[in-house]
């Protein structure tokens, strides 16, 4: 088999016992890797409580890992979510899945739980267990620092440990497996860290051909402004989206209350840039580059980060935001959820919290202190508890990201049919509806939007299962993925074919789900977003969003996707037809 | 979904790459439609429910060229090559089917080749191309291949003559009939130079109007923009030249802001074609001449292949530089400037033409509309001299 390893490393944390078995091609050709193989291996586990024991906690690679395919060394964590309930998958950069599979393996899949803080070190030889408990209650800086000599490092930090609901699994680098709280699956286990150093190296089956995508790749990637453009993410990073969503009157303010924060300049991508003389920083094996960094490698925040500590928490400094971003990395917790949580609990007690204070509440959820015992359930739990649910912005518990719904209707829908939550990454509308690729969409419409989020969400479905990163489509198309990928291989595949295996995956996502009793009643925004306008001016209007209209286009979802009016499915064996 | 397919039945109309009675276009919501020609609406709809695409025009191009390149390409051969930058970047190749390859239901067929391509030639049907998420992205990839199609056989006549039955005389006929004199009279520009914001925004929008209307380009390839002060107003990307309200971004020369990221790709080389002509106005565009004779390099023995981004000299056509570049990050902004700064005007390697303006879009477009003619009669004076 070329682009695969053809095993996963089982490993049970209880026993301390670690055996290799070997995957069969028809799966892995069926469910790529990443994503798509990790949903899967949940099968049967996937009703299983999130802290049960034998709940598994599965590391994936991807075919294209190992090889130099553009944005491809990405990993995926996959489980289900402490948080939302929902099966959960996250992928993130780093060299991690690179020695992964360096290590002769697809996939890790962990399951058990050690009475005593352990940490794994996997590599082609092995697996070793390592008592650390001198690292338990150590951030995630002091635990990289302590075993980053051994390998590429995966870890939790006082927020997994703890079970704060949204706690992130921090790779080495610094990027985060983040958002659904697989962090706290990981301290649930006593694993405070994975470590892997493996450097087989991955075959090509078509160099020549390899080659030639590789090129057309990296051809769009210059053709995108968005990616390469004087004002891309390559050279402001995501924060260029800053002055974008405050143009568009869809950045999400004072716990979506307004969608313009004047604000919002002081941290926008140049003001980041001329701030701090951030330079390019990135995932492992990606070209674009788009995160940002001080002289001093400290990590810069993301548009969401900046934009929810800032905006949704009325907080204008800059410094304030990069502190809480670096605060919630050492702590290895979600900013997004964080932010979001903070703000729906600024407005149940009428007062956003100020920069300072933002911080001390950060480090107090994390080791679930006073306040931050209720502010480490996440606003769903937090907000019903004070007793004001409905300002808990968020779908199935997944807090919103910093795009307001009522200035994109793609975006609206998309939040409720991701199978992970209130999550903008899945269908991903941003991209048509915002930054125009690969067509401009119109963002107040909601004709064809069904359609679109059902293609989308199975496009990036393959893609997350390459795993490739979601930026490279901004200038790339799966026509190119998919050249890479049968070259890697010597399968061939095509993007229709990459769209097929991507409907299966996020149709079983979906199966788990509706066997966990989700239903057409959790694919649903905050009633706020459908009765109060947003910030309306500059020539752009932004009413409430039409509940009816919203309504018709998610049952047109449903019947895209053969399911009942409920959203749910009508065969029970749905399943069992299926690879 | 319906008022879209009217919206690019008449936009392939109006623009002339498709007989009128000859197209059809498939939508898929919730339910399926397919409207136009019966057949074409038929099959557009049968190949449509095979994809996981929104959107499919199947139509019959206005020339017969892309059946001729059929015709003309080798036995055992199953894609046309172009060399433009259209096809390069977008399309890669464009793979087709022979009639003798069609049977009794091609759909099956023609949705396999268009499970990996965005747009296809089907010998004695046309053209069929997908939109993954739009209707407009089916009309964009149809004319991608109409204009790569027409580009390439313009370019195999040249250098091979005529080879088919009927060949020559569907060739004269596109001259005499299809082929309109380009010319920049009767349109109104603007005097600059314009201040108000308002007023900016409404001649870009006019002018844009007017490239695609006179035939310039493409209505969604190139761009247009007007320098005022330290703002460059730019058209966005991907967006069409002819409907422009709303798709300009202002975007301010010291980078303060971001929010022109949706610009057009090429705003590094407008910035550049400012900084080094001090012009007003930039107009880039594709008219299918100028590309055609961009890549009509007499250079022999050349070791450069990668002619289109690698080559580094500075060719003339007429009195119009022509350099190399890739779109976007790739060049063209750093080989642009230096060779407009004194000619005004200057030709990228089998892309297009751009153009700048003193103060106004007047000098602009009637530089474009000289370029495009000076090119054309080029083109026929050594397509005759080659059949002699
Ligand atoms: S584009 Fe950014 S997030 Fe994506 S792989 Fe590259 S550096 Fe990582
Ligand atoms: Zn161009
Ligand atoms: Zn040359």
């Amino acid at each position: 088999m070329l682009g695969w390893a053809g095993a996963i490393l089982n490993i049970d944390l209880t026993s301390r016992t670690a055996w290799r078995e070997d995957l069969s091609a028809e799966l892995l050709h069926a469910y790529l890797g990443g994503r798509g193989l990790g949903v899967r291996l949940m099968r049967c586990f996937h009703t299983l409580d999130p802290f049960d024991p034998a709940m598994p906690l599965i590391f994936a690679a991807g075919p294209l890992c190992g090889t130099p395919a553009p944005t491809a060394a990405r990993l995926t964590v996959v489980s289900r979510s402490p948080l939302t309930g929902t099966i959960y998958d996250c992928s993130a950069g780093g060299r991690f899945a690179w020695r992964l599979k360096g290590a002769g393996v697809d996939a890790l899949r962990l399951s058990g739980r050690s009475e005593t803080p352990v940490a794994l070190v996997v590599t082609a030889d092995g697996v070793e267990f390592v008592d650390v408990p001198e690292l338990w209650g150590r951030t995630v800086p002091e635990t990289v620092a302590a075993l980053s000599g051994r390998g590429s490092v995966a870890a939790i930090g006082p927020a997994g440990e703890n079970g704060v609901l949204f706690a992130n699994i921090m790779m080495g680098e610094g990027n985060s497996v983040g958002r659904g709280g697989l962090g706290a699956v990981m301290g649930a286990k006593g694993l405070k860290a994975v470590v892997v150093n493996g450097d087989i190296p991955v075959a090509v089956a078509d160099r020549e051909r390899f080659d030639r995508a590789r090129q057309d790749v990296m051809r769009l990637f210059r053709a995108s402004p968005v990616i390469f453009g004087e004002l891309g993410i390559a050279e402001y990073g995501t924060p260029a989206l800053v002055d974008l969503m405050r143009q568009r009157r869809m950045a999400p303010t004072e716990n979506f209350r307004h969608t313009v924060f004047e604000g919002s300049a002081n941290y926008s991508g140049p003001a980041i840039r001329s701030a701090y003389q951030a330079k390019k920083d990135g995932c492992y094996g990606c070209p674009i580059q788009c995160k940002k960094s001080t002289p001093r490698g400290e990590h810069l925040p993301e548009y969401e980060t900046v934009s929810h500590f800032g905006a949704l928490n009325g907080i204008a400094s800059l410094d304030a935001i990069v502190k809480s971003n670096t605060l919630c990395n050492e702590l290895g917790m979600d900013t997004i959820s964080a932010a979001a949580t903070l703000s729906a609990w600024g407005e149940v007690r009428g007062r956003f919290p100020g920069g300072e204070e933002v911080q001390r509440l950060l480090a107090d959820t994390a080791f679930r202190r006073e306040d931050g015992e209720l502010l480490s359930l996440g606003s769903r739990r937090a907000a019903r508890a004070l007793g004001r649910p409905e300002l808990s912005m968020e779908v199935k518990g997944l807090e919103l990201p910093a795009y307001d719904p009522r200035g994109a209707y793609g975006m609206a829908l998309a939040y409720c049919t991701s199978n992970r939550g209130g999550c903008h990454l899945r269908a991903y509308p941003i991209s048509h509806e915002i930054l125009r690729k690969p067509v401009a969409t119109d963002r107040f419409s909601f004709s064809g939007k069904a359609r679109i989020i059902a293609i989308a969400e199975d496009t990036n479905a393959a893609i997350d299962s390459l795993v490739a990163c979601k930026f490279s489509f901004f200038g790339a198309t799966l026509e190119e993925y998919a050249e890479l990928l049968s070259a890697a291989t010597g399968i061939e595949y095509t993007p229709q074919s990459l769209k097929e295996i991507g409907r299966r995956i996020c149709l079983t996502e979906r199966f788990y789900n509706c066997a966990n009793g989700f239903d057409v009643k959790d694919d649903c925004l905050p009633a706020r977003f459908f009765a109060e306008p947003g910030s309306s001016g500059e020539g752009v209007d932004i009413p409430p969003i039409d509940r009816a209209r919203f309504d018709e286009e998610l049952q047109k979802y449903y019947r895209i996707r053969g399911l009942t009016p409920a959203g749910t499915f009508a065969d029970p064996d749905f399943l069992l037809t299926q690879p | 979904m319906r008022d879209q397919v009217s919206v690019y039945t008449n936009k392939l109309i109006a623009d002339r790459s498709a007989l009128a009675q000859g197209i059809a276009i498939a939508a898929q919501d919730d339910v399926l439609i397919a409207e136009g020609a019966p057949d074409l609406a038929r099959l557009a709809g049968d190949v449509l429910s095979r994809l996981t695409c929104l959107g499919m025009v199947v139509a019959c191009p206005s020339l017969p060229f892309a059946d001729f390149l059929v015709a003309r390409a080798p036995a055992g051969e199953s894609c046309i090559v172009p060399h433009d930058t259209e096809t390069r970047t977008f399309l890669h190749d464009i793979p087709f089917l022979r009639r003798s390859d069609l049977g009794a239901d091609p759909a099956p067929l023609i949705a396999r080749l268009l499970g990996s391509r965005k747009g296809v030639v089907v010998e004695g049907v046309g053209i069929v191309a997908t939109g993954a998420l739009t209707v407009e992205q089916a009309y964009i990839n149809y004319s991608s291949v109409f204009h790569s199609t027409f580009v390439k056989y313009l370019q195999d006549v040249l250098h091979h003559g005529f080879i088919l039955p009927g060949e020559a005389e569907a060739f004269a006929a596109f001259r005499s009939q299809w082929l309109r004199p380009l010319t920049h009279e009767g349109l109104a520009f603007r005097p600059g130079p314009l201040a108000e914001r308002d007023e900016i925004l409404d001649e870009i929008a006019t002018v844009g109007r007017y490239t695609v209307e006179r035939g310039l380009v493409d209505s969604f390839f190139g761009n247009i923009s007007y320098r005022a002060g330290e703002v460059i107003y730019i058209s966005q990307t991907a967006a069409s030249l002819d409907s422009l309200a709303g798709c300009i971004d202002p975007v301010p020369t010291d980078n303060s802001s971001t929010f022109g990221i949706t610009a057009s790709s090429e705003l590094l080389a407008h910035r550049r074609i400012y900084e080094a002509t001090g012009a007003a106005t930039i107009l880039h565009g594709h008219p299918k001449f100028a590309v055609i004779m961009s890549m009509e390099c007499a250079e022999e023995g050349c070791a450069i292949t990668d002619c289109w981004k690698e080559c580094d000299r500075v060719r003339f056509l007429g009195d119009t530089p022509v350099v190399a570049g890739e779109i976007g990050a790739g060049g063209l902004a750093r080989r642009v400037p230096p060779a407009i700064a004194g000619p005004r005007k200057a030709v990228v390697y089998g892309h297009g033409v751009f153009t700048v303006g003193e103060t106004d879009f007047a000098d602009a477009f009637r530089a474009m509309v000289a370029v495009e003619n000076w090119c054309r009669r080029e083109y026929f004076r050594r397509l005759e001299e080659r059949l002699g």
